[in-house]
């Protein structure tokens, strides 16, 4: 696996890493694939709306569309495998196989914990973490809470569309393959397919075009648009101000413990004088 | 009359005439009767005893693109004995016209289709000949035709609505009556397709098949064209694929004419439940489809008294949702007000 620098200072300003390349492509591979399912899809479902004739013809009508729709499942369906081998071929080889020379034995109780204790497997810190973002939003304190390596909403970004994966591309390739399928399952399959796929492909798309929009393009400290998904590093304000608990092990792990800015409440203002330097 | 008026009368006169033998563009039309002498102009109407409008004008050209243009318009208006004529009577279209049928040399009538639609599902007459329940809702000619267009199909090189003008060459070898050419072309190739795309097709079912009240009289289940609607055929046929089945194609027996629909309960029917799987296995559909297949329900409608299994499975997902994104976006609106407070905070009592 490639090594990149935690910190990378570019013209006096600390970015911190957060995804490599392989994954930054994934991601984008993912958004355009989501996107264009989600153009092609959305007009069948509301068919009878103004807009889905015009909409549908952009991508070739219904004679091309739906292959369209298909090809892109399809790159999204193949995206998805090779993301199950990827983390499994880096949990095994960056963390089990160090683990089993370390501990000079391996258990399933070992690999259980191990998994349990990944940075993207949501954990009691979130539940606590949500609780305190309430208390923030409600103003019971002006204190945001202090977020680990991933946040909730991370971790929600992450497993939404990962249970939506199943959940639509199962159904999407019964309805696709719907005689082969048929030679198992029931018909009546393919009409609980129908539902599951269209509704689950809703609910994903509001999903991602409200939330993570809002978190990655809309929020106010990111607007318009958040650059991690392009470099992999993030900028020191949103690092404090999302991920600070992560960020004072960071900065602790590479000797800056002097450097170690004040949590949310103050980081505009250091902001501003940062600007005035 | 005054010198005025009457130069008056004769300009219009004069207008009228030059009008009237003006000659159309298309000749083909049987009106030997001079019919569109009236009734060619738009607006021709008149106010019935019921105090209906009626709209009496014909659109030649429309007309002349129609199956009927070489029916003598008394062929079907057989009440017609005089010009100018008194209220006609409604078109039977069991009336034996003027046109010969070649292949017996038969005057033509659409009795054969009658005989089948009394064996079909919408017969008035069960099958002791009593009358059937709410009779009066079961279809006639009209209530599903409309005067039918021709729809030629070219096949030069590739299949496109059309005339081909390759085809009529070949024709006009051996015809030499152009506009005998030109209407057995469309005859034929209008018949090697469907005649109505399949939304339209869905469309005149609807008429009866959607209405609630009707579906509930005939105990029918489902509104059966919005369910339709709501499976991938009838989406598709809304954005006007010609290639998805429509009402006929899984309804109608393979090789029968469609005025033969059978009621789903009879086991020669298509629709019958052990043979339903036959209508998807078309070669040109779903080849290779197994009984199991043919279980899918097309016409689900997803609510509670029809599919409750379906029913819940759907109230699952909008639960999934509403569940999800709701919280999510309070949370959103909250955060973008904190933003404009980020230090504010509600003190506590001591």
């Amino acid at each position: 696996m490639e090594k990149y620098p935690l910190i990378k200072t570019i013209n006096g300003r600390r970015y911190f890493y957060r995804f490599s390349l392989n994954q930054r492509v994934q991601h984008i591979i993912l958004a355009l694939s989501v996107i264009i399912l989600v153009l092609t899809g959305m007009p069948l479902k509301f068919h009878n709306a103004g807009w889905a004739p015009y909409l549908y013809k952009i991508f070739g009508g219904i004679k091309a569309a739906p292959i369209v729709h298909k090809a892109a499942g399809s790159i999204l369906l193949i995206l998805f495998a090779y993301h199950i081998i990827y983390l499994v071929y880096v949990i095994y080889k960056y963390q089990i196989v160090p683990l089993r020379d370390k501990e000079r034995r391996l258990t399933s109780g070992m690999i259980l914990k191990l998994l349990a204790t990944q940075p993207l497997v949501p954990n009691m810190k979130d539940a606590r973490d949500i609780r305190d973002l309430m208390t923030y939003l409600l103003y019971f304190t002006n204190k945001r809470p202090d977020g680990d390596a991933f946040t909730w909403k991370e971790k929600f970004d992450y497993w939404a569309p990962f249970w939506g994966m199943v959940v639509i591309g199962l159904s999407g390739l019964i309805m696709w393959n719907k005689v082969l399928a048929t030679k198992i399952v029931p018909g009546i399959v393919i009409n609980f397919s129908l539902i599951a796929h269209s509704d689950e492909a809703l609910l994903a798309a509001l999903f991602l075009f409200i939330w993570h929009w809002y978190n990655v393009h809309f929020s106010i400290s990111v607007f318009p648009m958040g650059m991690v998904f392009i470099t992999g590093y993030l900028p020191e304000e949103l690092m404090i101000e999302e991920h600070y608990e992560y960020y004072v092990k960071i900065m602790k792990q590479a000797g800056l413990d002097n450097e170690i800015r004040p949590p949310h409440g103050a980081h505009s203002e250091l902001s501003t004088d940062e600007a005035e330097k | 009359m005054s010198l005025k008026r009457a130069a008056r009368l004769y300009i219009v006169g004069f207008i009228f005439i030059v009008l009237n033998f003006y000659p159309s563009k298309n000749l083909f039309s049987a009106d030997v009767g001079n019919c569109l002498l009236c009734h060619k102009y738009p607006g021709l109407s008149r106010i019935d005893e019921q105090g209906k409008m009626k709209l009496l004008y014909v659109n030649e050209d429309i007309f002349n693109i129609s199956v009927h243009l070489k029916v003598k318009c008394e062929g079907c208006h057989t009440d017609i004995k005089k010009i100018p004529h008194d209220p006609v009577n409604k078109v039977d279209c069991l009336v034996e016209c003027h046109i010969v049928e070649p292949s017996s040399e038969q005057k033509f009538s659409h009795k054969d289709v009658d005989n089948y639609v009394k064996k079909s599902v919408h017969a008035a007459l069960d099958k002791y000949g009593m009358p059937k329940k709410f009779k009066e809702d079961l279809p006639t000619c009209k209530n599903c035709h409309d005067e039918p267009l021709y729809r030629p199909l070219s096949f030069f090189k590739q299949v496109r609505p059309g005339i081909s003008e390759a085809a009529l060459g070949r024709c006009r070898v051996c015809h030499k009556k152009e506009d005998f050419i030109i209407r057995f072309y469309n005859h034929v190739t209008t018949r090697l397709h469907r005649t109505r795309n399949p939304i339209n097709i869905a469309e005149v079912c609807a008429r009866c098949h959607d209405d609630p009240l009707l579906v509930e009289r005939h105990n029918l289940g489902t509104r059966a064209v919005f369910s339709y609607g709501e499976t991938f055929h009838g989406k598709a046929a809304r954005f006007l694929d010609e290639r998805v089945p429509d009402c006929l194609d899984c309804h109608v027996n393979t090789g029968e004419s469609v005025h033969q629909m059978l009621s789903h309960k009879d086991s020669a029917a298509i629709t019958y439940r052990e043979n339903k799987y036959l209508a998807c296995s078309n070669i040109e559909c779903h080849p290779g489809t197994s009984q199991q297949f043919a279980s899918y329900k097309v016409h689900a409608e997803f609510n509670l008294d029809q599919s409750p299994v379906q029913y819940y499975f759907t109230l699952f997902f909008i639960i999934l949702t509403g569940g999800t994104l709701l919280p999510l976006m309070a949370i959103i609106f909250l955060d973008l007000i904190r933003r404009l407070f980020p230090d504010a905070v509600i003190p506590r009592r001591r």
